[in-house]
């Protein structure tokens, strides 16, 4: 009992990435990295026992079908310290293979569909295999795409993670794999390594066939690149301690499943992309207090809250706070189940009440104001102590950018640069906004970046 | 040039011959870097060779109209968009200080930030520049958005020359003519549509979109505008908030490559530039900025300065290895009429190489060619 234990203890502690590789020699490669947990294919399971030898878990990746219970028996038979169950599994089936292992004491992480992630549930991982690839999206001409605004359009998960943390628990991996037939820059796994660690999540490293294959063959360029993921990974966990830490800010959004909290370029991102601090509020969560110092709000969906919850915006607005709850008759667009992105007709809808989120919040401080960002995301937390702020920054762009400026709300005499590079840079902190906030100005990012303030 | 518009220079051919247009001397300087030290010290020679800044400059105020054209969201490359389209900061920067050390009394930066009415500072810190250095170059350093009517109480209005080509008259933030000095600092560039954009055509962007942009009002100007002014100026499927006059003719072509050649020079006419400034240290071929396909950089190493907009622009398409009075047709004007010479047509200042006495760096060792 006390090693079930134990393993679930330790599963927040796991550090994931999908291994396509039996040879015990590869392990090496592991070793270099924070990588600690390989999800191994079934021609890989071999590699179980030589992974646990060098304090490596291995899990074996089991995907839907008949055979599924079998082969999860079989990859623990093979040594696998546990099991992943990747893919759309039907509840049922996932709950009975959960079952039959714990009898066994086995430990089961599930990436499954978005819509499928049991968020209530009392567990130390869940996962999705759904995401989109985190980056800027080059169009077939080399172009960028453009959002309105004429910045790059950034893809990420942060939006959905950001409201996943809000309702769960639990720790969650992201089973995105890159793109097919295609190669990718090291800045786009580096990003998708920090699109996760900004909201809290875990990435699953996982490499395009070519890389993994100059990799594993011993490629100059390619070792180089590992390293970089390696340094990446190391830099959040370095960090951990902020990875539990609440969102800051005077902005909140009140949503949950059915008003589109799990898609990726909804209503959370849209606000995030313009570098305004909001505090994903899931419907689910909604009881007295949980507001906060929030001043401003927006609802989705009143028709969706029960009347406690509506009780709750009432004493918020009585309080003085700014309610928004979208244009009259408009409706948040209906979703399927395993939609995780909004179509060009979801946006347009979208685009009533993101102006109306735009016009309330105007160029207000809310929490911070970020200048010369438009690859860039953020999100701001709360130090531990109440008196400081957490700013991270991620840039999704495959150059870096130069000439930051953040100006966070409150008076604050210290700043401190974070990055993966090693540095600590101490920044040079400024009065702003009539006094009542902070300006720092960062002179060069890579791809990512921390901010502590105090 | 249309029928009427011929007639109209025929009937003015006497009084052209008579008084040619103003044809003042142009600096070209080769310049490297943007390092600080040598952008003051090329500046400071080449304004010297015009005959010194302190006479242009001592205890008047000073406007300078910026180049932040397009959202500084979209970038080239990734690279700082002072290299590619924008104006540079450090240039910007090094100027700021010779106009100071010259004398004057007040230095302002203007542009109509591309789809906001929000402060210029604001725009800048977003275009990746440090606004805390740049104000404390000199102690009366001002920022003005122009795009809406800002921190004024009402517009100014200013009549084009000889009754304009497209508008009578024009509305603009009143920064413009609150001013004793004018100045553009544009970028040695192409453009899509006018071929090349240089001092004059940095000008195109003085209008507020409040009252030209293709979200103004229809009666009332949007003090909030968000977008450009491509409907009203570029294309005249629309006219401006009738707080301004309309157009003098709605049936002539609706085409940018007609209008905004003609645009640019009734906006250069209403608002004249004393001093004009172009950088063409990096930048970019074949557009204005990152929305036009197939823009590559350069680095002509050139800085071209003058106190006519008109002559100026000239020895710089020339420097970019066109033929400044290359017909429509013709590159650089390959869809567009020819900026220079109408500017030329209206006498204000001209677009003849023989004419224009060029300083330092002789023309003939300045010549980069932007086509290839």
């Amino acid at each position: 009992m006390w090693i079930a234990l134990l393993v679930l203890a330790a599963m927040p502690e796991w550090i994931p990435a999908r291994w396509n590789s039996a040879d015990p020699k590869s392990l090496e490669l592991i070793a270099q990295t924070p990588i600690n947990c390989i999800l191994l294919e079934q021609p890989n399971w071999t590699l179980s026992k030589a992974a646990a030898a060098r304090n490596i878990t291995a899990l074996g990746v089991v995907h839907p079908g008949a055979a599924a219970l079998d082969q999860a028996r079989q990859a623990v038979s093979a040594g696998a310290a546990g099991v992943v169950l990747d893919g759309d599994f039907e509840p049922a089936a996932a709950g009975h293979i959960r079952d039959v292992l714990s009898d066994s004491k086995i430990p089961v992480v599930e990436l499954s569909a978005r819509y499928r992630m049991p968020l209530d549930a009392a567990l130390p991982v869940i996962g999705t295999n759904q995401g989109v690839w985190p980056g800027i999206q080059t169009e077939p001409d080399n172009s960028v795409k453009a959002a309105p605004s004429g910045a790059a359009w950034i893809y990420t998960n942060t939006g959905f993670l950001r409201f996943a943390r809000a309702a769960s628990k639990s720790l969650i991996w992201v089973g995105v794999t890159p793109p097919e037939k295609n190669t990718w820059r090291v800045e786009r796994y580096l990003q998708a390594v920090a699109d996760a660690a900004m909201s809290g999540a875990r990435w699953v490293v996982a490499l395009d066939p070519d890389f993994e294959k100059r990799l594993l063959e011993g490629d100059a360029a390619a070792r180089k690149d590992w390293t970089r993921i390696g340094q990446m990974l190391r830099f959040y966990e370095d960090h951990k301690d902020w990875r539990d830490l609440p969102p800051h800010g005077l902005l909140a959004l009140v949503q949950d499943v059915p008003t589109g909290a799990l898609l990726s370029g909804g209503i959370l991102d849209m606000i995030a992309v313009k570098h305004t601090p909001v505090r994903p509020v899931p419907v689910r969560r909604l009881k007295p207090g949980v507001m906060g110092p929030t001043k401003m709000a927006v609802d989705v969906d009143p028709e969706a809250l029960n009347t406690e919850q509506k009780d709750v915006l009432k004493s918020f607005t009585r309080a003085g706070g700014m309610l928004l709850s979208g244009p009259p008759g408009w409706k948040f667009p209906s979703l399927k189940e395993s939609q995780i992105t909004l179509s060009d007709e979801d946006t347009k809808t979208l685009d009533n009440i993101w102006k109306e989120v735009n016009a309330m919040t105007g160029r207000r401080n809310l929490g911070a104001r970020l200048f010369n960002v438009s690859s860039m995301l953020s999100n701001l937390l709360s130090a531990p102590d109440g008196k400081g702020v957490i700013l991270h920054l991620v840039n999704y762009s495959d150059y870096p950018v130069e000439g930051i400026t953040a100006q966070v709300l409150g008076q604050f005499k210290h700043a401190r640069l974070y990055t993966p590079e090693g540095e600590v840079k101490e920044l040079e902190t400024y009065p702003v906004d009539e006094g009542e906030g902070t300006g720092v100005d960062i002179d060069k990012l890579a791809v990512s970046g921390i901010v502590k303030l105090d | 040039m249309t029928r009427r518009e011929l007639l109209a220079l025929g009937a003015a051919a006497p009084l052209v011959r008579a008084s040619a247009p103003p044809a003042a001397p142009v600096a070209i300087a080769r310049c490297q870097t943007y390092s600080n030290e040598e952008l003051v010290s090329t500046l400071s020679t080449m304004f010297d060779q015009l005959g010194g800044l302190p006479r242009l400059v001592r205890n008047k105020t000073v406007t300078i109209k910026l180049n932040l054209t397009g959202s500084p969201g979209l970038k080239f490359q990734g690279k700082a968009l002072g290299l590619t389209h924008y104006s540079h900061p450090n240039m910007v920067g090094a100027f700021a200080h010779l106009l100071n050390a010259a004398g004057a009394k007040r230095i302002r930066f203007v542009e109509s930030a591309w789809a906001t009415s929000g402060p210029l500072e604001e725009y800048m810190l977003d275009a990746g520049w440090n606004v805390r250095r740049l104000s404390a170059i000199a102690p009366n350093i001002e920022f003005e958005n122009t795009n809406a009517l800002g921190k004024r109480k009402k517009y100014s209005v200013l009549k084009t020359a000889a009754g304009g080509y497209i508008y009578p008259a024009i509305h603009f933030n009143q920064a413009y003519e609150d001013t004793d000095v004018f100045a553009s600092m544009a970028k040695l560039k192409n453009h899509a549509t006018c071929g090349v954009t240089l001092a004059m055509k940095n000008c195109f962007g003085n209008t507020p979109a409040s009252i030209y942009g293709d979200d103004a009002g229809e009666h009332e100007p949007n003090e909030n505008p968000g977008a450009g002014r491509v409907n009203c100026c570029h294309l005249g499927k629309r006219q401006p908030a009738k707080v301004a006059p309309s157009e003098l003719d709605a049936s002539t072509p609706r085409i940018p490559g007609y209008r905004m050649p003609r645009v640019t020079v009734d906006v250069f006419s209403a608002r004249p530039i004393d001093i004009a400034l172009i950088d063409g240290i990096e930048t970019i071929a074949a557009g204005e900025g990152p929305w036009i396909k197939g823009i590559r950089s350069l680095s002509p190493h050139l800085l071209i300065a003058g106190t006519n907009a008109v002559t100026t622009d000239t020895v710089a398409t020339a420097a970019m290895g066109y033929d400044p009075r290359a017909p429509r047709g013709t590159a650089p004007f390959a869809d567009c009429d020819n900026t220079l010479l109408l500017a030329e047509a209206r006498g204000l200042g001209s677009a003849d190489l023989k004419r224009i006495d060029v300083v330092g760096l002789p023309l003939r060792e300045a010549i980069y060619k932007f086509s290839t």
